[in-house]
């Protein structure tokens, strides 16, 4: 299961997810996304309360970042050990900003 | 097994109801209905006994001289000659005595002298008129008892402290015997003593004018006539209620008994209506469900309730259940449709997983004329189609390619961008390409069309077999495990590319690893160490090591099987997440090298 606490002010938004990011519940962060990220300049995704992310969760961010790309900045804090093995395996970490 | 509640009908729990408020009914109205007779009875004894105490005081006062009368009696009853209880036409010595004194004195009318003419009388002439009058007044009195039906009537003289009584008269029934015996009626003259309520009653008359005393089936009762020198002259009566009691235990019985009946008669009525209007039609309900749900023929339903045509709630029940039954068949043949839908794309499910499953080589042994080395492979999808791949396919006589790969996401999605990316690995590598190049080529490729973002993590090898030199390269996917000979499985930390798909342009990196005699490799995709038990613990890379060296220098496929076993041992009875899939790579070596 994943709870989504989004924080909106301007062009900056921060996202807090807890719980899991899999096949299940990406689509319920790519929803959010899609409703967030339309003229933003500054994306913070809080990872503080995620367990686990899964190849459908990495598909949701990589299409978050090369948006954010466009538009302006985003960066990921609160990145446990065994999410950044995984962002380190698949080569996400080169393309990721952390904070 | 259902359990029917015991089930009573309707009509037996009204008519329980019924019941038991005529049984109230009729005891209240008995109890009511007794009670006011008894008051009613009360009334008119008192007001008979005054009637008659009446009619006896005017047979004493219609004499003008009657108090010189009663006196009269009540000095001289001794010496007084009397003819008792003869009727008026037959009182041959009274009449004998009238002629004698209407001849003796005319001038006197024997019924309306008065005190003076008899002062003046000698005593004789007196003690004839009173005896003359006497009986006179005790044929009347004889009459008013018999006319009245009651039991005594009769008149006493008493005083304080009222524990006698004088009888002045006394009325008796034809035939009865006079005398002072307990059962004879008394005479004039005789003196008894009274019983204590008798007393109490008799006080209560001279102060009050009359008393009536209830003594159970009798009553008594007393009215002052007149006093004279102290003394109180009372009629006296005793009154037998039984005979007014019973008459009026009559009238109540029949009529509680009528209350009842009407009672029961319109409970009767009313469990025929109900029977007629509730039940009946109610029943035809309950037929036409049950009958659905032998036979579920809603146009048997449907016809059947539409006799229901009562105007009440029973016919809306009956409309209702009707509608209920049409829509019922609607949603029936919705679901139909919906199955029938769920069952076509499940069968092209099926057909789409044989068509994956084909694409994956599976043959085993692959290659048994090879005996430089050993492969195995399995990939278990979590739904009907996967995302994940393995591959294996020489590419000259002296060349092995092997490949491991992970497609973002699982189900039919994945499973068709894991068909292209098959396709296009394998094809990339067959030109002859480097791993790396390869890898760059695949990636572009996607990267031209690749709208949804999908990507896929690939480890792909080329393994020389004449050397044992093998060059690989990986895009974002697992590290992979190697078991050198005579030692056990660890991983291999090797250099991570970008995943493929995710950005274009991506460079790789290929390296490269000398596999001796013995030596076996181990590729895997996430679903092995990421496999999930009940209480959402991971599998891990430590148990799948555990797992591999178990027994290091076994075949590859009983290798496989090994990491398999642990898998499910460790999930239990969990749902599997994601595709299992492993490739197990044994080299031997040139013939003349061979060892474990």
């Amino acid at each position: 299961m994943l709870n989504i606490n989004k924080t909106i002010e301007n062009n900056t938004a921060v996202i807090a997810l807890e719980g899991r990011l899999d096949t299940v519940t990406s689509p319920d962060l790519e929803q959010v996304l899609r409703e967030v990220l339309p003229g933003l300049t500054e994306l913070t995704l809080d990872f503080t309360g995620l367990d686990y992310i899964s190849s459908a969760g990495l598909r949701v961010l990589l299409v978050a970042q090369k948006q954010m790309n466009r538009q302006g900045s985003m960066k990921l804090t609160g990145v446990n050990a065994a999410i950044r093995e995984i962002f380190d395996v698949t080569g996400f970490s080169d393309i990721l900003t952390f904070a | 097994m259902k359990q029917e509640k015991r089930k009573v009908s309707i009509i037996i729990q009204v008519a329980i109801l019924f019941l038991i408020g005529i049984l109230t009914t009729g005891l209240l109205t008995y109890y009511f209905v007794t009670r006011a007779s008894e008051a009613s009875v009360k009334r008119q004894t008192e007001r008979s006994a005054a009637e008659i105490a009446d009619e006896a005081r005017h047979a004493v006062m219609e004499y003008p001289a009657h108090q010189w009368l009663i006196r009269y009696w009540y000095m001289h009853s001794e010496e007084m000659d009397i003819e008792y209880d003869a009727e008026f036409n037959r009182q041959a010595k009274t009449m004998e005595k009238c002629r004698t004194f209407s001849a003796l004195h005319p001038e006197i009318q024997i019924r309306y002298a008065d005190a003076f003419q008899l002062d003046a009388l000698s005593e004789e002439d007196q003690r004839l008129y009173a005896e003359i009058t006497y009986s006179w007044l005790t044929t009347r009195i004889d009459q008013i008892k018999r006319s009245n039906h009651v039991d005594y009537l009769f008149g006493v003289i008493t005083e304080q402290p009222f524990d006698r009584q004088f009888f002045l008269f006394s009325g008796a029934n034809p035939g009865a015997v006079r005398g002072t015996n307990y059962e004879e009626v008394y005479p004039l003259g005789h003196t008894v003593s009274v019983a204590e309520s008798q007393q109490e009653a008799m006080r209560e008359a001279t102060v009050y004018s009359s008393h009536l005393a209830d003594a159970g089936n009798y009553v008594d009762y007393y009215e002052l006539l007149c006093s004279f020198e102290g003394h109180s002259v009372l009629i006296g009566m005793t009154y037998d209620l039984s005979g007014l009691r019973t008459e009026s235990r009559e009238q109540t019985r029949s009529g509680s008994t009528l209350a009842i009946l009407n009672q029961i008669a319109l409970s009767a009525i009313c469990l025929g209506l109900i029977f007629l209007f509730v039940l009946r039609p109610l029943k035809k309900v309950q037929t036409s469900i049950r009958g659905y749900k032998q036979n579920k023929d809603s146009t048997a339903v449907i016809a059947d309730l539409a006799e229901v045509r009562s105007h009440n709630e029973i016919g809306a029940l009956a409309g209702d259940v009707s509608e209920m039954v049409r829509e019922i068949d609607n949603h029936m043949d919705k679901i139909r449709t919906i199955t029938a839908e769920k069952e076509r794309i499940g069968t092209e499910l099926a057909l789409a997983t044989r068509i994956q499953e084909a694409m994956l080589p599976s043959t085993f042994p692959a290659f048994p004329d090879r005996e430089e080395f050993d492969v195995y492979a399995s990939m278990d999808p979590a739904k009907e189609v996967g995302g994940d791949f393995y591959d294996f396919f020489l590419l000259d006589d002296d060349h092995l390619a092997l490949v491991i790969a992970d497609v973002s996401g699982k189900g039919i999605p994945a499973a068709l961008f894991m068909m292209v990316s098959k396709i296009l690995v394998n094809n990339y590598t067959m030109t002859g390409s480097s791993p790396a190049k390869a890898l760059e080529a695949v990636n572009r490729q996607i990267c031209a069309n690749n709208r949804e973002e999908m990507f896929v993590t690939v480890w792909l090898g080329i393994l020389e077999l004449s050397t044992g030199r093998l060059t690989a390269a990986n895009a974002g996917h697992e590290y992979p495990v190697l078991r050198m000979p005579g030692g056990g499985f660890a991983l291999y930390k090797d250099k991570h590319g970008f995943i493929i798909g995710g950005m274009d342009g991506m460079k790789y990196k290929e390296y490269e690893i000398q596999l001796e005699p013995g030596a076996r490799l181990f590729v895997y995709t996430d679903g092995v160490p990421e496999a999930t038990n009940a209480k959402l613990e991971l599998f891990g890379t430590d148990r799948m090591l555990e797992a591999l060296n178990k027994d290091p220098a076994a075949s590859p496929e009983e290798i496989l099987k090994n990491v398999r076993a642990a898998v499910d041992d460790f999930v239990g009875t969990a749902e599997q997440f994601d595709d299992l899939t492993m490739l197990c790579l044994e080299y031997r070596g040139e013939k003349k090298e061979r060892n474990k």
